[in-house]
């Protein structure tokens, strides 16, 4: 994959589900539902992250990072086969609003899917340092693992924060 | 699911109907004439949806398939900020384009999404022999991508391809821009594929 321009700088532009691991700005577009699933080892200043649509991936193995089981796994071997350590990674998640109440019945897709990271973060043990997750907005969203794992969330009206 | 060129051509032919009676619909709504381009129809993988859908600020009014076939998938009117609002200022007789999309806009877009998309599904139904009806519609304004990846996340099955229909209505008078996207499930395609089938022969 390869940086292109995103906002102000240039940053590894990923899809849903896709993913990416190194020491590279890495960026998301127009989170929904969706969950950018996003680890970091603070001393090794390396980062990964996950376009996450779905909680479960029943069994599933060829798109890793499209469902929060998968992408957890991934991410976790990712970093430490890159020589992070695990007692060091912390995480940050972004998105899973719910931006169509009406079609998605009882079924909020995007609380799932957070709920989902939650749970399977705690039984690692990866701390949640940072958030911000629900709501029905759109969030498209830039991480930094060089800058102190700087995270910058940006909404459809241009506002933005950071994490 | 694969799609052979014949089935993208059938499907392709059939949003080129419905597309034709929706941009007749908004053109006597704003009285001037619309352009409309070839249909677009794509096989797109859900990772590279964001170079087809960007991040801009937009009006997505959706509508669920439903009528005589299962419910199943969606059509979206999509409508940038900008050109959302020189639709319903062009509507609502003002002028006024730096402003937020207010109550009245809002419906006046849901309106017009209504009166397009039945249009264009009342075109297909003329064409498949079945009728398509769409449910009442969700507006959002919000980024393109957020919403379009939503409703993927709610479709019936895990999906890891759309098939991305997409033709554009444009008024050059008024600079208005509109996309209308159609998102059938699988099941839904499998059925319009049928019908298609036996109108025009095996494919």
């Amino acid at each position: 994959m390869r940086p292109s321009r995103f906002y102000e700088g240039t940053a590894i532009i990923i899809g849903i589900g896709e993913h990416c691991i190194g020491p590279d700005p890495v960026a998301t577009i127009g989170l929904g539902s969706c969950v950018a699933l996003i680890l970091y080892e603070p001393r090794r200043a390396i980062g990964s992250m996950a376009h996450v649509m779905l909680p479960d991936s029943n069994g599933r193995t060829d798109r890793p990072g499209k469902y929060a089981d998968t992408a957890v796994r991934l991410l976790v071997d990712g970093m430490v086969a890159g020589g992070c350590r695990r007692q060091r990674l912390v995480a940050k998640l972004v998105g899973g609003a719910s931006m169509f109440a009406q079609f998605s019945g009882n079924l909020n897709i995007g609380e799932r899917n957070t709920h989902t990271l939650k749970a399977l973060l705690a039984t690692e043990g990866i701390p949640i340092v940072a958030e911000l997750t629900g709501g029905n907005v759109g969030r498209s969203v830039v991480f930094t693992p060089s800058e102190g794992g700087r995270v910058m969330v940006k909404r459809a009206d241009g506002t933005c924060c950071e994490l | 699911m694969r799609l052979t060129d014949v089935q993208l051509d059938a499907i392709r032919e059939l949003g080129n109907i419905g597309a034709a009676h929706a941009a007749t619909t908004l053109s006597q709504m704003l009285m001037c004439q619309i352009n409309m381009s070839v249909p677009e129809i794509q096989v797109v993988d859900i990772g590279q949806i964001c170079n087809h859908i960007g991040d801009d600020y937009s009006a997505m009014v959706v509508f669920q398939l439903q009528g005589e076939l299962e419910p199943g998938g969606y059509i979206v009117l999509l409508v940038s900020r900008e050109s959302a609002l020189r639709l319903t200022n062009t509507m609502l007789g003002m002028t006024d384009t730096d402003r937020d999309l207010s109550e009245m806009d809002q419906s006046a877009l849901l309106e017009i999404g209504n009166i397009m998309i039945s249009a264009f599904l009342d075109g297909t139904a003329m064409l498949l022999g079945i009728v398509m009806l769409p449910s009442p519609p969700a507006l959002v304004i919000d980024m393109a991508h957020a919403g379009m990846s939503s409703l993927l996340a709610t479709m019936d099955a895990d999906i890891d391809e759309v098939i991305l229909f997409r033709t554009e209505l444009k008024d050059e008078e008024h600079m208005v821009n509109s996309d209308i996207l159609f998102l059938p499930d699988t099941r839904t395609l499998t059925d319009i594929l049928r019908l298609l089938e036996s109108i025009a022969g095996p494919m």
